[in-house]
């Protein structure tokens, strides 16, 4: 009996051994279609969700893609960990450096919209980036604040404690907000300046675009930033942001175009963009407007499918953008994509 | 006649004037320990009854064989499901060998300071935390090459070793010391007393080390999410060498959704979880009954 | 006739060597296990050090009282963390204890025998959730009813205590010490319950003849006794509380400043890890994330060896005392 037992605990451990050797072996001889991974920002998932299929479709790519924030797709990229990373939050001069020939190509355009918690209000919230930058420092706590109260007169707002809603993970849509709080609020500036994480002074934190909408429809009272396909996707009311001809914006497919007008005719340099707080005389331009990038090494065993991918995307890929409110890239921008595309040529 | 009785203290025939109270004070403790347990139970039921409701009326046919889905579609747990048996299946595979061989070691060959000494080590490993231990395999493996199941499986492995042998250890020295000195006495070699009599008579003891570790490992997150969290395939998949989807990590991460549909995922493979460890526990209990029975025959 | 009588020296000396070598082997090759175990804990000590180097070169031990996390200006401490993690702990460890020994007792002394088996089974069951599945109830679930109901009841009662003051909050230092405390009540009970079981009967039985009561015998004889192993019980409960990240990040909230109050967010050690380590933008960042690891790591250690130590002294006083 025991040797029986014995017998058989043996025979299972080889046929298990064998198993999992057989699963690791065959595993990566079965690639018919070409793997693409990515990683990073949580920003442009809806889009690149639109694309996967389409990028199998049109080339038979198999592409992945993990929404860990644009933090960690800048250091999966760095690591070699996947094939191309995505951020909102331009790379540093550090960073390129670290990346060890990276280009980074700017692949889709949108916005981060300001979505809050006041169920049963009747109207939609007006807010100034003064106001904004105030409620993240922590000194205007209540809704019905004077100063917010003063540029919505038809609002009727409660008297609940406002919770403001940060990312805790290194987040592009951190940095572009910041850029944002930066360019409109000196002190905001001078105590933090922009950035993809902050010593946030007060309010939650949550992971991810995802968990940021997940912890403000918690929460009555709450605030965050989140890119706006999110909000629309999790049906939450965003504010209109006053912008700097005076114009009330919302982060729709006018105003982000309207913001991106703002560039120059030729687009020179590594590729960061700021379009936040476009000057006055664009009266619909929404002030919290941004471009995504993927970077992508110039030199790996993929580079052709990688040119052939990034190609596609600021090509036909950007008409998969506007339902999901992704502005389709203007011509300045697209043909500067082109130009860092070319640099992929490992 | 005193005001106050004096009681001789050596007299346990008089009787106690303050015995009411103490009575009293019994009942008292009595009664919050009971409800101390309740709240045990309550707080246990609480959480069960949530996973089951919630869980309950997401799972279906294709929730259990459609693989994660992309923004704003509905997906399912397949590809999760098949990449934590497989990573589940792996650690043990490395652990429990090297497990009982420490084991053994401790119980049978040591001398007493170097037994203490490796219990220690067994107890010290066993309270590092698994994030620790996530961040030591991503440093030495993760860094440069990439995640991958296989070092997934070496962080789990890390952390069962010490359950796994702790068990065993404990049920090697219940195994009466006759049984081993009639085998010597009658020339068997110490390796073949060990191997054929000692183990196989501790085997129910070990196999329930075996299934507590196993279930204890199936719900670890913390590691996980250092060696295979980004999944660079779609779909199932059963590439070790790549990073592959997990359970915990699933459940992680759909927890922090605000979506009601991930939401309900979220319960739903908490359910599949909590069923998987629950099932590894009443194992556990029934090879603890053969271990009982076993050791009490002879 | 010498080829016919077998010299006995010959085949049993072969078997000798025979038996030599396998039992060498074996032992060889188990104590290679043993050593290789101790090795990896010896060499994961030393990673986590290793790989915190920069940036404890960097900070030094003011590292450990800085209150600051600041990616963008690359400023770190540990302050904070360490606040959240001593905080949350600590309440788990204050509301866990009381609990798991009434728990211990009920099961070992005063429940009717057929109820002590499927109440001590639920029990253990309570450690066998997933810490993820707790964190999961925690957000959805424990998180708002504290918002809604605990917080502000507590509140109207105790507001006059710092610690309760403020806006109820579903993600703050409370939720993670009741949390905590969940996961602590299983593991402390337990071994409180083996020590209760464990202790003599005659002990007991002796102060129940001399007339006490049952709670009586309990307090002046079985706890006194099982002291030591209580207080090891709840160093290893607290060496838990320490390193759990996943279920505390789920409710803590992230938040970066120390206050007063347990209702807004906060962070322990293991959970700013967690929640940040995969996103760290450069090697400063990273490293001080592990610098915050290698805290942990001590402390944990501490607690556990000092655990140890308690079991293993109050294992040998029992040895000597019983001879």
């Amino acid at each position: 009996m025991r040797k029986a037992l014995g017998l058989a605990l043996v025979v299972a451990t080889v046929v298990a051994i064998a198993a999992v050797v057989g699963a690791a072996s065959a595993a990566p001889a079965k690639k018919q279609d070409t793997s693409i991974s990515g990683a990073g920002s949580s920003f442009v998932f809806p889009l690149v969700s639109k694309w996967i299929p389409a990028l199998g479709s049109a080339y038979g790519y198999n592409v992945s893609y993990s929404p860990i924030g644009s933090g960690g797709g800048i250091a999966a990229v760095t690591a070699r960990t996947v094939d191309f990373g995505a951020s909102d939050a331009p790379l540093s001069a550090d960073q390129m450096a670290a990346c060890k020939g990276c280009v980074q190509v700017p692949w889709a355009l949108s916005a981060t919209s300001t979505p809050y918690n006041l169920p049963g209000l009747n109207c939609v919230v007006r807010l100034t980036g003064p106001i904004l930058a105030d409620i993240y420092l922590g000194n205007t706590t209540k809704w019905n604040d004077a100063s917010i109260t003063k540029i919505n007169p038809k609002c009727n707002m409660p008297d609940t404690k406002i919770t403001p809603v940060y990312r805790s993970d290194n987040s592009g849509t951190s940095y572009n907000f910041t850029d944002y709080l930066s360019a409109v609020s000196g002190t905001w500036k001078s105590k933090y300046g922009p950035g993809v994480n902050q010593q946030w002074p007060t309010g939650v934190g949550a992971k991810g675009s995802s968990g940021v909408a997940g912890v403000i429809s918690k929460t009555q009272g709450a605030i965050g930033y989140v890119d706006v396909a999110y909000a629309k996707a999790n049906k939450l009311r965003f504010a209109s942001i006053k912008n700097a001809s005076g114009k009330f914006a919302t982060p729709g497919l006018r105003g982000i175009k309207a913001a991106a007008a703002t560039l120059p005719k030729k687009i020179t340099g590594d590729g960061s963009l700021s379009i936040v707080n476009p000057k006055k005389g664009n009266p619909l331009a929404y002030p919290i407007s941004t471009f995504t990038y993927v970077i992508v090494p110039t030199s790996s065993s993929k580079s052709a499918e990688l040119r052939k991918m990034v190609y596609w995307a600021v090509t036909r890929g950007q008409t998969y953008g506007p339902p999901l409110l992704f502005q389709p890239l203007p011509l300045n921008v697209q043909a500067f994509a082109f130009r860092q595309i070319k640099q992929i040529n490992g | 006649m005193s005001a106050v009785e004096i009681i001789d203290p050596y007299d346990i025939t008089a009787k106690s004037n303050n015995l009411g109270r103490r009575r009293r004070i019994q009942q008292l403790v009595s009664v919050v320990a009971l409800l101390s347990a309740l709240f045990a139970v309550l707080i246990l039921a609480l959480v069960l009854g949530t996973v089951l409701y919630k869980g309950l009326s997401q799972l279906s046919l294709d929730f259990l064989t459609k693989s994660s889905a992309l923004f704003g579609e509905k997906g399912g747990i397949a590809d999760a499901l098949v990449g934590s048996a497989i990573i589940v299946a792996m650690s043990t595979l490395i652990a429990v060998p090297i497990a009982i061989l420490v084991a053994i070691y401790i119980a049978e060959y040591a001398g007493p300071k170097a037994a203490s000494f490796f219990r220690v080590m067994l107890d010290v490993l066993n309270g590092v935390p698994a994030i620790i231990v996530g961040i030591f395999i991503y440093g030495i493996l993760v860094v440069g090459h990439g995640q991958s199941a296989i070092y997934g499986a070496l962080a789990l492995s890390i952390l069962m070793i010490p359950m796994v042998a702790r068990a065993t250890q404990e049920v090697l020295e219940l195994v009466p010391r006759h049984l081993r000195e009639a085998s010597l006495a009658l020339g068997v070699p110490r390796w073949r007393t060990v191997y054929s009599i000692v183990l196989p008579t501790a085997i129910g003891g070990i196999l329930t080390g075996v299934v507590i570790a196993v279930a204890r490992v199936a719900g670890e997150t913390a590691p996980l999410l250092f060696t295979s969290s980004i999944v660079t395939t779609q779909g199932v998949s059963v590439d070790v060498h790549q990073a592959l989807a997990t359970l915990p990590v699933r459940i992680f991460t759909l927890s922090e959704s605000p979506s009601p549909d991930d939401q309900s995922a979220a319960w739903a493979a908490a359910l599949i979880l909590i069923a998987f460890v629950l099932v590894m526990n009443i194992l556990a209990k029934y090879f603890a009954g053969r271990k009982r029975k076993s050791l009490e025959g002879i | 006739m010498s080829t016919l009588t077998p010299d006995p020296a010959a085949p049993v000396a072969i078997e000798r060597r025979g038996i030599r070598l396998g039992d060498l082997l074996f032992k060889g090759v188990a104590g290679v296990a043993a050593l290789g175990v101790t090795a990896v804990l010896g060499f994961l000590t030393y990673k986590i050090f290793a790989l915190a180097w920069p940036a404890m070169q960097k900070y030094g031990l003011s590292f450990i009282w800085t209150e600051a996390w600041n990616p963008n200006t690359n400023v770190y401490g540990a302050l904070t963390f360490i606040y959240g993690t001593i905080v949350t702990s600590f309440i788990a460890l204050l509301l866990a204890t009381p609990l798991s020994i009434a728990i211990a007792l009920f099961l070992t002394e005063l429940a009717p025998r057929r109820l002590a088996s499927p109440i001590a089974t639920m029990v253990e069951l309570l450690a066998a959730i997933p810490s993820v599945v707790l964190g999961l109830w925690g957000i959805l679930v424990f998180g708002p009813w504290i918002a809604n109901h605990l917080e502000p009841w507590l509140q109207s009662w105790f507001g006059f205590l710092p610690i309760f003051s403020g806006d109820p909050s579903q993600a703050g230092l409370l939720p993670a010490a009741l949390v905590l405390t969940i996961m602590i009540i299983p593991i402390t009970s337990a071994i409180c319950r083996e020590l209760f079981s464990r202790v003599p009967h005659d002990l007991t039985d002796g102060s129940l003849a001399l007339g006490s009561t049952r709670w009586e015998a309990i307090r002046r004889v079985a706890l006194p006794y099982a002291a030591p192993g209580i207080s090891a019980a709840v160093l290893l409960g607290l060496g838990r509380a320490f390193g759990e990240a996943i279920a505390v990040t789920q409710v803590i909230g992230s938040g970066n400043a120390i206050n007063r109050s347990l209702f807004p967010p906060g962070d322990t050690l293991a959970s700013r890890i967690a929640s940040t380590y995969q996103g760290a933008s450069n090697n400063i960042e990273v490293q001080s994330l592990l610098y915050l690891g290698a805290i942990l790591l001590v402390v944990s250690l501490i607690t556990n060896v000092s655990a140890q130590a308690i079991v293993n002294r109050f294992q040998k006083a029992r040895r000597m005392s019983t001879g």
